[in-house]
């Protein structure tokens, strides 16, 4: 199939919009002096939307990029997270912008914009690639406009470390990264992800295959974890998360996982079906259970709330590291499936729990010191940091406290939240990996029941720090009342994704259905479009060396 | 009667408490009164429907042979290997727990009406709310909205006990929720497991409680060490959930600081109701879906039943605080209902499903009246208190009768109970086991008779300490540590001479001290637990013979697979139908 250019720019519309979104912040901050550069990225982003609804999967076209299922998913889900974080980012810049009264940090916001709407199209690249420059060019458009707004926020030293470290980990993980990629040029020949995949199934049993591809997937996997937060790329996020702003920190949480995780089900989808998927189940069913461990038992001993929740992450990259072992384990089409599916309901479920959840942090803003009306001039106020700083929030700000409670028991997997839901699927997929065979020890069986059980004792281990949070905020008194200056904004974003959760609390269904529609898509034998493409893929291999 | 179907019916009896929940948070702006009205309406109207549609089953003569009642069935999440459903419908285990969740309901509504000032709104809301999710977890038909239920009943009371409760409430709180959360995430992989086995095996995709037990008689899971001892496995994460719920010893040690720590409201919830969700777990899905495994255990889980009546005796028994000996009764008595469960014949699953209610009702109104006691003398120290039955002889008239049914004295239900349990083990014991086994089963045996000694023992002699003997006046202040040192000071005080020597007594407080007896409200709270316990005992077979036709189908299969473990013939199925005294 010919593809001209001019398609390709109709399949890529919703990512030029974005651009052109972009430019017309970076402009107009720049040349007239436009002052709601925030309300611009919301403005560009639902655009995008809507461009994306008149998409359709298109999974037959293959030049460079794929549009299938999976890249819708990913599209939309990119799009909403986008949107939701931009509130959060917002925080009060919309307000102060409205009412053009002096507010923080406003000459930078056109810039931030900019730069988050950047973020957002290389990452939604990253869903569609379909080529291994298009996929690394899109985790490069992810990766930098991070760095620059992470070291836009904070100014004090604390912020540059968080800034500093995060740069030069991301470096290395790109690094690293761009290794595997080099690896599946040299098995396949091409740079097409459907050539590589053809010419690693026909020649599974040659040399070079055997050689390249386990190094291929380790060097991607660790490319992967640093984006997800996973062992043994996780140590950075409480500094980086506990250095920057609620907003940035909800950023680092959701969208480069989303990320992480599109590369790693690409990449299991690819390479899963090849000669020796054995050593790749096996290394993800061991990160899956280390991940989750490790940032659970981290979390136990942390006061810092933000430090706390980036504990939560590295667990939550755990957790999302489950469905893709269970894909990766090439058991039947339906488990494979359903491993993906499962991954991307629960990425999805989590990031509307998490932005939720920081969305709240960042609308609280600050609290009063400790204070007596006798006692001389009033303190000032203080972050609020820690958990202690949460005390009392039910009597204080009790709309916030209740959100951040739904959040948390979310997050902890409470029925019905979507939390919940989204364990039940991964749980599923987990036990249902070669369902009907008995358990014999080291069976790829024994080690997916192990791992399912390490999800829920992780789930009950989890639930004591989601619990002191609330804990905090509904058992204890305080004297202090939170300010709630973090901006209306990030007050809208939270009550949105509380609506969220509320609805797929009682109807998981829709989002369940499209996270399966993408799962099934990156299985070939499932997708009966796949039998069709791999007849182009399969000339280009011809072409190739 | 027909003017709507049981079907909606029993979603509007769900839905009520939801609704009512909605109506009282509406109302918290017009103060503590409307609030507690509303909730208190709204419970009556969910108990008033609740008991039509009972009296509905009990009209239908389908019911008596076990086929569920009133079905409804809503698509959820369907979608490729998921057929979750919100279905719900009520059968002969259910039925009585369904009641009892809404009667216990109303009164964890009353026994709060004075005793919660603070933020009352949340209060009744969280109640009605953990109400719904009550109702909904005896009602559900399928695996994982039984398991919603089951797990989302923590959230109201994690919050009724942390935010309401005593000194310690928030490390109970916490610890209730993990220590349970523990438990139930293996319940959960467990019945994942067993759907997954018959999705396998059946190439239909069901999470239908009733497909699946028919679906796992015609494909068990394996019980070989070729089969992995899957069904084993399967059984044992079951149980996890299942006995810290009960809670079984050594599995109980959330239970006394729950109790002790929870607001009166949360503890009748709890000890009348929760606890036997994992009884109801054992008899809905472990007992029919598991039969091998049940009978593998089964002897185990006997002992375990007799070492919780025992050890719970025995810890009751040096207790100083009343209302955490009435926890650890709770764990004796929870023991018989374990040992009843696992003798495996009719006569003690029957009865055993019966000391459920029994059990609900007497420890409901135990905890209720603890609570009553605890808001006129701020204390449950055993030793600070004294002479109540000369205050308040109506209270003490209630304490006593819950207190006998608890002990199992004849003419009340609790002898019912007791007495079937006891009867069925011992018929197991003399002729249902193999030889082997025979000593240990009538040791056992005779342990739990033992243990209704006991039980005797320590509620009677705390029943003399605090209502009768020498009169004390317990300091009205809230420190516990205060007034255990000074209720053993005040020992020489008789009759009324304790009122004076105290500061701070105004006249006001010795008026509302003459007359401390229970009020309308507490009235109406044990009136109608009392009522049922005399009915019970009175009427055994009314409540019997509903529920006899689904336990007999619930535990038949492990019956006999036990039987054959055993190489004996089944016990004769000699149900004491209505032989009862």
């Amino acid at each position: 199939m010919n593809a001209t250019s001019l398609d390709t720019f109709a399949l890529l519309a919703p990512e030029i919009v974005l651009v052109l979104a972009a430019l017309v912040a970076y402009l107009g901050g720049a040349f007239v002096g436009l002052r709601f550069g925030w309300l611009v990225a919301a403005a560009g982003i639902a655009t995008a939307m809507i461009v994306t609804r008149g998409q359709s999967p298109n999974p037959t076209f293959s030049a460079g990029v794929t549009i299938d299922a999976f890249s819708m998913f990913v599209r939309w889900t990119v799009l909403s997270l986008g949107l939701l974080l931009c509130f959060v980012q917002a925080g009060d810049l919309f307000v102060s912008a409205v009412s053009r009264g002096p507010g923080l940090h406003r000459g930078s916001t056109c810039e931030e914009a900019g730069t988050f709407l950047l973020l957002l199209t290389g990452l939604s690249l990253v869903g569609v690639a379909g080529d291994l420059v298009l996929l690394f060019a899109g985790l490069e458009l992810v990766s930098i406009p991070t760095y620059i707004l992470l070291a836009l926020k904070r100014t004090d030293a604390r912020g540059q470390e968080a800034s500093l470290k995060y740069f030069f980990l991301s470096l290395v993980a790109s690094a690293v990264f761009l290794y595997a990629l080099v690896c599946l040029y040299g098995m396949g020949g091409s740079t097409d992800l459907q050539a590589i995949a053809a010419r690693i199934r026909s020649e599974a049993t040659s040399r070079t295959v055997q050689t390249l591809l386990p190094l291929a997937a380790g060097l991607a996997i660790v490319g992967a974890a640093f984006r997800l937060a996973a062992v043994p790329m996780h140590f950075y996020a409480p500094d980086v998360y506990e250095g920057t702003s609620p907003g940035n920190a909800a950023l680092l949480s959701t969208l480069p996982k989303l990320a992480g995780i599109v590369i790693l089900a690409r990449l299991v989808a690819l390479l899963s079906p090849a000669a020796s998927p054995d050593l790749l189940w096996r290394i993800m069913v061991m990160l899956a259970a280390v991940t989750m461990t490790v940032g659970n038992v981290m979390a136990l001993g942390q006061r810092n709330l933000r430090r706390l929740l980036a504990c939560s992450s590295i667990a939550h990259a755990g957790y999302l590291l489950v469905g893709v072992a269970a894909a990766a384990s090439g058991s039947e089409t339906a488990t494979v499936a359903g491993g993906f599916s499962a991954t991307l309901f629960y990425l999805a479920t989590y990031a509307v729990a998490t932005i939720g959840l920081f969305g709240g942090i960042a609308y609280l803003g600050h609290r009063w010191p400790e204070w007596t009306s006798g006692g001389g001039p009033r303190p000032p106020r203080e972050e609020i940091t820690t958990v202690e700083d949460l005390d009392g929030l039910s009597a204080t700000n009790p709309v916030a406290a209740f959100a951040i409670a739904v959040f948390l028991l979310s997050l902890a997997g409470i029925p019905p939240l979507p939390g919940f839901w989204g364990k039940l699927s991964l749980a599923f997929a987990a036990l249902g990996v070669d369902w009907s065979a008995a358990i014999t020890a080291d069976s790829r069986r024994a080690w997916f029941v192990g791992l399912a059980v390490v999800l829920v004792l992780n789930a009950a281990i989890a639930s004591a720090y989601y619990l002191r949070v609330i804990a905090a905020m509904y058992f204890k008194s305080t004297k202090r009342g939170v300010q709630a200056d973090g901006g209306l904004a990030a007050g809208i974003a939270m009550l949105a994704c509380l609506v969220v959760v509320g609805a797929v609390s009682i109807q998981p269904r829709g989002l369940f259905v499209a996270a399966s529609r993408a799962g099934d898509s990156l299985v070939p034998a499932a997708a009966p479009a796949a039998g069709i493409s791999s007849t182009p893929s399969d000339s280009l291999v011809s072409q190739g060396p | 009667m027909n003017g709507f179907s049981p079907s909606t019916h029993l979603l509007l009896t769900i839905a009520a408490p939801l609704v009512g929940a909605v109506v009282a948070w509406v109302l918290g702006s017009r103060g503590t009164s409307a609030v507690r009205q509303s909730a208190a309406v709204t419970s009556c109207v969910t108990l008033a429907l609740a008991g039509w549609l009972i009296v509905r089953f009990l009209a239908e003569p389908a019911t008596a042979s076990g086929l569920p009642f009133a079905l409804v069935e809503l698509p959820w999440l369907t979608e490729g290997i998921f057929d979750v459903r919100f279905s719900l419908g009520l059968d002969g285990l259910s039925l009585w727990m369904f009641g009892l969740a809404a009667l216990l309901s109303l009164t964890a509504v009353l026994v709060s009406w004075d005793a919660i000032t603070d933020r009352p709104v949340g209060f009744y809301v969280l109640l009605l709310v953990l109400e719904a999710a009550m109702l909904g977890v005896f009602a559900a038909r399928d695996v994982v909205l039984f398991y919603v239920f089951f797990e989302f009943t923590l959230v109201p009371l994690f919050f009724l006990i942390g935010i309401w409760g005593h000194d310690e409430r928030r490390r109970a709180a916490v610890k209730f929720f993990i220590y349970t959360l523990a438990g139930s995430v293996f319940t959960f992989l467990g019945l994942l497991a067993i759907v997954l086995w018959h999705t396998a095996h059946t190439n239909t995709v069901t999470f239908d409680i009733e497909a699946l037990t028919d679906g796992m008689k015609v494909h068990p899971l394996p019980m070989t060490a070729a089969g992995g001892w899957l069904q084993m496995i399967v059984f044992l994460a079951l149980l996890a959930g299942f006995a810290v719920k009960v809670p079984i010893v050594p599995f109980h040690t959330w239970l006394p600081l729950a109790h002790v720590e929870a607001p009166t409201g949360g503890s009748v919830d709890l000890a009348g109701v929760l606890l036997k969700l994992g009884i109801y777990g054992f008899l809905r899905f472990s007992m029919p879906m598991l039969p091998e495994a049940t009978a593998l255990a089964a002897p185990w889980l006997f002992g375990l039943g007799v070492a919780g009546i025992i050890y719970g005796g025995l810890v009751a028994l040096v207790q100083t605080d009343l209302k955490r000996l009435i926890a650890y009764s709770s764990v004796s008595h929870m023991g018989y209902i374990v040992m009843g469960l696992f003798a495996l014949t009719p006569v003690a699953t029957e009865g055993a499903t019966l000391q459920l209610v029994n059990h609900g009702l007497s420890s409901a109104g135990l905890f209720a009246l603890v609570g009553m006691i605890y808001e006129r003398f701020h204390t449950r120290n055993i030793a600070s208190l004294g002479g109540i039955a000369s205050k308040a002889p109506w209270l003490a008239a209630f304490f006593m009768l819950f207190t006998f049914s608890s002990i199992g004295l004849p003419g009340l239900n609790g002898f019912v109970g007791e007495f079937m349990i006891l009867a069925g083990s011992f018929q197991r014991a003399w002729s249902g086991v193999a030889a082997n086994w025979q000593s240990a089963y009538l040791a056992m045996a005779l342990l739990a008779v033992g243990g209704v000694v006991l039980g005797a023992w320590y509620m009677l002699w705390a029943v003399e300490r605090v209502f009768f003997g020498g009169s004390r006046e317990p300091p009205r202040s809230h420190g516990h540590d205060s007034s255990a040192a000074h209720g053993g000071h005040s020992q020489g005080h008789g009759g009324h001479g304790g009122h004076g020597g105290h500061g701070g007594h105004g006249p006001a407080d010795h008026a509302a001290h003459d007359r401390c007896d229970l009020r309308w409200h507490e009235l109406a709270a044990v009136l109608p637990l009392a009522v049922f316990c005399l009915w019970i005992g009175l009427a055994p077979a009314t409540f019997l013979a509903p529920a006899a036709a689904s336990v007999r189908k619930a535990t038949a299969a492990s019956s006999a697979a036990f039987a054959a473990r055993m190489h004996t013939t089944e016990p004769a199925a000699t149900v004491a139908q209505a032989q009862m005294p």
